[in-house]
């Protein structure tokens, strides 16, 4: 059956090069926006480990601040008092400009064992931050601010990078060090992952620092954690209060509203790229439509012989179906190669999973399509009068 | 002979509705996404509202400081006193326009929160930049060196803050919880026009940072004006020239700092970098991207022609036995498939206009306004032109070497 199939396709070949070079291109383009869509899938499963609804940030100048470390301690101290005065205020942490949704990176390189970790995200954080966030802690334990005469710097990091670290081991305690080898960094505790950069973005390995007295001369950035009662007029309440304390411009932003500021610049185009791939498989679907439909009644001849010698009209159709579905077949393993290098050559350093399954669904969709094309001009073919069609001829 | 073709395309198209149908919707969507894509980057690349200088302006944005031997990189916008003491000695210079990158204010009004924009910038600006003032006049050198805490505020600012107040000119507007004095409404900027769309412009001296250091690296982005045209690539080698002579600064042993014309400008942002105009390779990427978006329905319209054609073997076939050559019935496909194709694309400028107009309606990137011109018509019309021939073409040439006898018998 399926030689004699092959046989048939085999003397239409002329006729059937285009059909074949159609359905490649759409498996290729179909490829294109399953990878797409089933990478954001995969980011968008994981959890999001924290909390972001009642987050506030608050971005100030800090040139005006004073110089000496001292008294820009005390100044800081007394920033937090005066905050946390506010009964609408929950919780208050100093943090450098890489907040979640913030769209800034920093990003350093550890050693671990010889092994190194280039790309690992760099948080400088104060002690509250993990009450701000409400991220959960999986060992060990969070800043406290004894840190801050500790023999060794003390570093927490998330589980990705545990996990490549030291496996099934428990980190805490253990010490790391950082990128040339040079300082020992105690890991004090692991967090769970956050996704810090929107839900469609996978959070990559991070480690989180005490904002010690170095850095906080270039701290710009409070997070505060509000309670319900925070409305637009205690809002400029603390502008006033962050404006006449810090004397440069302060900006509030809230934090669910940068969130989907963030995912808008993931869903905008996605949305339009999946608009186009849309109407161009709508349109070749269209097409194969009317190719195979046009295909069939040509064959008239070919299909009133067979009925006349008594093949059934679901047989007809099946042969119809059949033939369309090797040739998208045939199409399929030239598109298959393509694809699966993307799995093989690791390209974009994307998880291979993501690949492998929209490889999986791209053919189901171009079988689906196929099938769905040539069913109606099958039918339609099995429905021929013997008599009629032969009569034709 | 032209009045018969276009005859037999009509009544070809009529006889077959459904293959009607799927041509005119293949040729007129395509058509549809390349004009409003067409008509995107028209408003990118042309010269638009208030920048209408751009054939004698160059655009300095970035400057990069590196250390080839370690492979630090440090890259950020100028300082001015990069381009008051180095950009504004050039010779070729006419003008330059000097404004900061655009920081966010706050400023509440009847307990509503306000996200203000506001952007430093010098009192040349507003020479080198065309901005049309709705009332009031842009500030001048003489505010600018008395520190006036004044400020040009656009027609959206004006109406979030002041209601519908028919005038505002001498009104305070208070952003960080500073009272700055209206001075100017300017008709809003749309976003696409990058460094100058902001909702407020404040003279530079009142920018809260250290007027007095020395780095080359800071804040600002400045326009610069050549005498004219033909100056301009002389004003580049300048500023090239001048760009060798400037201190690097320790930790690093080389530094880039570029001048690009608008175009250029947009290249290298989107695929180049410091050393790298990436003209060639950014215009060939688009093309390739083109390319591909159009094999797809091309390969379907192939298709369909081909299936057509095949269809009115007998006529081919009665055609050529009366003695026509192949060259005249090749003509009279393409040509039909011409008039289909522009069919399709008639009503794919009604899609695009009907796009572009939900698009300027939902005001999907903020004071942009689209609109289908001259120019995006005329590409369109190239498009359709060129999607005809490509389609058409290969049918028509399958079908001049049908066989007359086996013609006629089917």
């Amino acid at each position: 059956m399926f030689k004699h199939l092959f046989k048939l396709i085999w003397n239409k070949r002329k006729q059937n090069f285009l059909f074949l070079s159609e359905i490649l291109i759409s498996f290729l383009v179909i490829f294109a926006v399953f990878s797409y869509l089933t990478y954001y899938y995969q980011n968008y499963r994981k959890p999001l480990g924290f909390e972001y609804e009642k987050v506030w940030s608050i971005t100030y100048g800090n040139r005006q601040l004073p110089k000496d470390l001292d008294s820009l301690n005390t100044f800081y101290d007394n920033l937090t008092k005066s905050l946390k005065a506010m009964p609408q205020i929950e919780q208050v942490t100093y943090s450098g400009s890489n907040y979640p949704y913030s769209d800034s990176f920093m990003s350093t390189g550890l050693t671990h064992k010889g092994k190194k970790f280039n790309n690992v995200s760099d948080f400088r954080v104060s002690d509250d931050y993990q009450k701000v966030w409400n991220i959960s802690l999986l060992e060990g334990r969070w800043f406290t601010p004894e840190d801050a005469v500790s023999k060794d710097r003390g570093v927490i990091i998330n589980e990705t990078l545990k996990t490549e670290m030291f496996g099934t081991q428990n980190a805490a305690g253990k010490f790391i060090s950082d990128y040339n080898g040079a300082n020992k960094l105690k890991v004090l505790g692991v967090i769970a992952d956050v996704k810090m950069n929107g839900d469609f973005v996978p959070g990559n390995n991070a480690m989180f620092s005490r904002l010690d007295t170095g850095y906080l001369r270039w701290t710009n950035t409070a997070l505060l954690k509000v309670r319900e009662t925070a409305d637009a007029t205690f809002e400029s309440k603390l502008y006033k209060l962050m404006a006449t304390a810090t004397n440069s411009s302060v900006e509030i932003q809230h934090v669910d509203e940068m969130r989907d500021a963030r995912n808008k610049q993931t869903i905008i185009p996605m949305t339009i790229f999946i608009i186009i791939a849309s109407f161009l498989i709508i349109n070749v679907a269209l097409g194969l439509f009317g190719v195979l439909w046009y295909n069939i009644n040509k064959r008239k001849g070919e299909i009133g012989l067979r009925r006349a010698i008594g093949a059934s009209g679901n047989a007809v159709s099946y042969q119809l179906v059949m033939e369309s579905i090797i040739l998208a077949t045939m199409s399929l393993i030239v598109g298959c190669f393509f694809a699966i290098q993307f799995p093989l050559l690791n390209i974009y350093n994307v998880p291979a999973s993501v690949y492998v399954i929209s490889i999986l669904i791209s053919i189901v969709f171009i079988y689906a399509l196929v099938f769905a094309c040539s069913l109606y001009p099958g039918k339609q073919a099995a429905g021929i009068h013997p008599a009629i069609a032969l009569h034709e001829e | 002979m032209l009045k018969n073709y276009f005859k037999i395309a009509i009544a070809v198209l009529k006889r077959r509705k459904f293959f009607t149908f799927i041509s005119l919707f293949g040729i007129s969507f395509t058509l549809t996404i390349l004009m409003v894509a067409t008509a995107l980057t028209d408003k990118m690349i042309s010269p638009d509202y208030p920048d209408f200088k751009r054939d004698r302006s160059l655009y300095v944005e970035r400057m990069e400081f590196k250390n080839s031997k370690e492979g630090w990189m440090n890259s950020s916008n100028v300082s001015r006193y990069f381009l008051q003491h180095y950009v504004a000695k050039l010779n070729h210079l006419q003008m330059v326009a000097i404004t900061s990158t655009s920081k966010a204010s706050n400023a509440y009004v009847n307990n509503k929160k306000l996200v203000i924009n506001y952007q430093y910038t010098n009192a040349d600006y507003w020479n080198v930049l065309e901005y049309k003032f709705l009332e009031g006049k842009p500030f001048a050198q003489k505010q600018i060196d008395n520190a006036e805490m004044v400020a040009v505020i656009t027609r959206e600012t004006k109406e979030a803050y002041f209601g519908d107040a028919p005038s505002v000119v001498g009104k305070y507007i208070s952003a960080d919880n500073i009272n700055y004095r209206v001075i100017g409404v300017v008709e809003n900027v749309s976003e696409t026009v990058r460094n100058f769309s902001g909702d407020m412009y404040l003279p530079y001296s009142i920018a809260k940072e250290d007027g007095n250091s020395t780095n080359l690296m800071g804040g600002y982005n400045a326009v610069l004006l050549a005498k004219s045209e033909d100056d301009l690539p002389k004003l580049r080698n300048e500023f090239a020239q001048m760009v060798k002579r400037l201190p690097i600064p320790t930790d690093f042993d080389k530094l880039y700092c570029n001048a690009d014309p608008f175009f250029t400008s947009i290249t290298r942002r989107l695929g180049g970098d410091a050393t790298n105009e990436a003209v060639g390779k950014v215009i060939s990427m688009a093309a390739g991207f083109l390319l591909l978006f159009l094999l797809l329905p091309t390969i379907n319209l192939v298709n369909i022609n081909i299936t057509r054609i095949m269809e009115r073997s007998s006529e081919i076939g009665v055609r050529k036995a009366f003695g026509a050559s192949s060259k005249t019935l090749v003509y009279q496909f393409i040509v039909e498939n011409m008039i289909l194709t522009f069919l399709g694309g008639f009503i794919g400028i009604v899609l695009s206009l009907l796009v572009i107009f939900l698009i300027n309606e939902t005001n999907f990137v903020s004071n942009m306004r689209l609109s289908i011109n001259l120019t995006v018509l005329c590409y369109s019309l190239l498009a359709c032109v060129f999607f005809g021939l490509l389609s058409g073409v290969y049918p028509a040439w399958r079908m001049s070497k049908l066989n007359v006898v086996k013609a006629l018998k089917a």
